[in-house]
């Protein structure tokens, strides 16, 4: 067998155990990978590619130093997913590098940061004051967390005080013009149902790449073809809008009527619609 | 346009708001917002009512404006 034949075969069945390989040390994905790992993983690759090179002479000597240095560290994951101690020597604890508000100098040289470093991991945040940090740790994959100061936060609905409407998670119907029955059951319809929608709008099936229904029973879709203008739903506005016609409706009737007992009617069903309206807004209005 | 047809109109699209909101709760799963829907649905209803004897008394009084 010519030369290049044998590194040929060699190379092929240390592809497929790399691949078996990787498999065993587990799902980790690649920006979150520990010093550590990061080590286990570079001595990995260097004794397959030295081994498929033929670069060791006794290729056994290889294959146990790959078994040993893959058995070893999926061990200690083991091990450390079981006990606490382990876990902090293998996997470095967090360390805090800010705290309320102030830069403790001793971690950062724990760490290796210079100031420049830390200002650098901040403005990557999007923070460019040091000033707005209230709390900041370095964590075991060398990224930086940061928690801003009460008053820097984002607005939320909480912090404003603003209602906001339960919404449940949305069902993706159709996908590529195929309908999905499983999605369309969970939310308790049908395909007549969605035939009637889609001919409501006027698509034809196969022609909708994505269709969504939302808690409250309303799809939306997107074409194929980008340039049909689909109307977006409009029935939970529309309703919304009703209520507060009908309720001003009400106001105007209560002026006009003289007799007291209507008058007072109209009154109160103007306040009942208002209430309502008030208390559907934020799930009306999405 | 006479106030009982105006009234009408009114409670027609009262009807209609009340209708969709019973849709909406049908399909809506979260307890929360259901709960909020078929309240607030209730709710028109009772307007509705409202409505609706008031018109009776109106097509009493001037039966000329009964129906549509």
């Amino acid at each position: 067998m010519p030369e290049w034949v044998i590194t040929l075969l060699r190379s092929t069945g240390l592809f497929l155990l790399a691949l078996f390989l990787v498999r065993l040390m587990g799902k980790r994905s690649t920006s979150s990978l520990t010093f550590f790992d990061f080590v286990t993983v570079i001595v990995i690759g260097v004794i397959i590619a030295t081994l498929s090179l033929n670069l060791i002479p006794n290729g056994i000597n290889g294959l146990v130093t790959l078994a040993v240095w893959t058995i070893f560290p999926a061990l200690v994951y083991l091990l450390s997913i079981k006990y606490k101690a382990v876990r902090d020597i293998v996997h470095y604890k967090e360390t805090v590098l800010i705290n309320h508000g102030k830069i403790l100098e001793d971690k950062l040289m724990k760490v290796r940061y210079t100031p420049e470093d830390l200002l650098s991991a901040l403005r990557k945040k999007n923070i460019f004051n040091i000033d707005n940090v209230e709390f900041a740790v370095m964590e075991p994959t060398g990224d930086v967390s940061v928690l801003l100061k009460k008053g820097k936060q984002p607005i939320t609905a909480k912090t404003t005080g603003m209602p906001v409407g339960m919404e449940s998670v949305p069902q993706t119907v159709m996908l590529d013009g195929i309908i999905m029955d499983e999605a369309l059951t969970a939310m308790g319809l049908n395909r007549q149902w969605l035939h009637t929608e889609l001919e409501k709008v006027g698509v034809a099936p196969e022609n909708v790449f994505i269709g969504q229904v939302d808690s409250g029973g309303q799809l939306y879709i997107d074409l194929f073809d980008d340039a049909v203008i689909v109307p977006a739903p409009k029935t939970k506005e529309l309703a919304y809008v009703t209520l507060r016609k009908a309720q001003s409706d009400c106001e105007a009737y209560a002026l006009a009527t003289i007799d007291q007992d209507t008058k007072g009617m109209f009154a109160n069903s103007a306040k009942i619609l208002l209430e309502v309206a008030n208390e559907l807004e934020p799930w009306l209005k999405q | 346009m006479t106030v009982a047809s105006e009234v009408k109109q009114t409670l027609a699209s009262l009807k209609g708001v009340a209708s969709t909101l019973e849709t909406f709760a049908l399909h809506e799963e979260n307890e929360e917002s259901n709960e909020l829907l078929t309240r607030n649905t209730q709710r028109v209803k009772e307007v509705i009512d409202y409505f609706e004897k008031r018109l009776a008394t109106m097509e009493f009084e001037e039966p000329e404006y009964k129906g549509f």
